[in-house]
């Protein structure tokens, strides 16, 4: 094999290497509810949220929400997984599934949040054109 | 009282001014709040699809369907636009927001969708049967433009609700009248459920009345006699309520019910006493 090739196939494994040790098995993560809806009266919404994950690969997971530096929970050597967990919500965050100490996702779910107030009252105007009758 | 000062219309866009100069110093002592519509997105477009209609009080013509609503807004730091109405915001405070604004009179739907009909006419006398039977009349609604009015709205809200206080006058010589409004709503929250009641009244003055809903003596028939129609008031009560599926899709329902002023409903032209506005389907927004 010429020299120049060699090269590349070992420059191709030292690229490649950090990051395929790095990659974490995909996963299925699914919550409910996903959507919290607020307004002047409900600044935030209050609640439980039912968590589960999948996947075919035994490996150590561990469940992290986006506004939190520490995991939720971990799994050692596990397929799957459920968690239940109370919130308050008042802006938007992730789930997210991942090994331990890792930054890679393997599975995330947003959780939204929608705001029927506005800061522009002009948004809220009622209108009554024939067409509009929202 | 407050009736005979309402009729004093001449002075209603002094009344306007007026007011839009009180509310440019309320905004200038108070410092004015933040700036509208910056946290925002400046677009709202949405579409709402299902099954709705309008009733038409005037005689001979057909309920309005409604089976699309769109929704088409944009919201600057002072202008807006907001279906069809162009408006400049002039105060935006704590507590209230108050913008001049030109829209489109929206009486003048009603006389959109007319059929002519062919009446009978006999005459009478002592009770006895008719004895002589004139040709059939064609009877058919009047036309009616679209006026384009000028005026001051200002929302007002709290934690008890919200409020709007309008004040329209034709600025395009179609019927040379005016309007004013009051709302007042209340949303309430549970869950993804939301509703949102609503009561209000318009006070729309005796040029304004005439206009569309008097029979004018170039109109005048046997079967349409001339008829006059003075200020009055307008009440109405609504319902709109929303099930969020997501931040973009909702199930949508609202129901509005107006009672006409007795000078609209004593006409010859209208044959409904009411306008009831009801609505259900899928909404989205972008």
């Amino acid at each position: 094999m010429p020299k120049h090739v060699r090269l590349m196939v070992l420059w191709a494994f030292a690229v490649g290497l950090p990051a395929a040790a790095a990659d974490v098995p995909a996963a299925r993560l699914v919550v409910k509810p996903l959507l919290c809806v607020t307004d002047r009266d409900t600044p935030a919404c209050s609640m439980t949220f039912e968590i589960r994950w999948k996947s075919e690969v035994a490996a150590d997971y561990c469940l992290n929400d986006s506004a939190q530096p520490a995991p939720l929970r971990c799994w050692p050597g596990a397929t799957t997984g459920t968690h239940s967990q109370p919130r308050e919500v008042n802006e938007a965050f992730y789930y997210w599934l991942g090994i331990p100490g890792g930054a890679q996702r393997a599975a995330e779910v947003k959780i939204d949040v929608l705001r029927l107030d506005s800061a522009d009252r002009r948004r809220e105007r009622r209108m009554r054109h024939v067409w509009d009758v929202l | 009282m407050l009736f005979s000062i309402m009729r004093a219309h001449q002075n209603l866009l002094k009344i306007a001014a007026l007011w839009s100069l009180a509310a440019m110093a309320c905004g200038q002592a108070a410092g004015t709040g933040p700036a509208p519509g910056t946290a925002e997105k400046s677009w709202r477009l949405g579409a709402a699809f299902g099954y709705g209609q309008r009733t038409n009080p005037l005689i001979q013509s057909d309920d309005i369907p409604v089976l699309v609503d769109l929704d088409i807004a944009w919201f600057g730091k002072r202008w807006f636009f907001d279906n069809g109405d162009l408006g400049f915001t002039m105060h935006e405070g704590a507590r209230s927001t108050t913008s001049l604004v030109a829209r489109v009179n929206s009486d003048r739907v009603f006389f959109a969708k007319t059929n002519t009909r062919y009446v009978q006419l006999g005459y009478a006398a002592n009770g006895v049967p008719p004895a002589q039977l004139i040709n059939p009349a064609p009877v058919e609604p009047p036309d009616r433009d679209y006026a384009i009015e000028l005026g001051v709205e200002s929302l007002i809200d709290g934690d008890w609700g919200a409020a709007t206080l309008r004040a329209f006058h034709d600025v395009s010589g179609t019927h040379r009248g005016y309007e004013l409004a009051a709302y007042y709503s209340r949303r309430f929250t549970t869950g993804r459920f939301s509703f949102e009641p609503t009561v209000g009244a318009s006070y729309k003055s005796d040029r304004l009345n005439d206009y569309y809903w008097g029979v004018h003596p170039d109109e005048a028939s046997i079967a349409l006699p001339e008829y006059h129609a003075g200020a009055g008031l307008n009440f109405e009560g609504g319902l709109v309520a929303n099930y969020y599926f997501s931040r973009n899709l909702r199930f949508a329902m609202s129901v509005n019910y107006e009672r006409l002023s007795d000078e609209i409903v004593g006409s010859p032209l209208t044959e409904e006493n009411h306008v009831l506005a009801y609505f259900s389907g899928l909404a989205w927004t972008f």
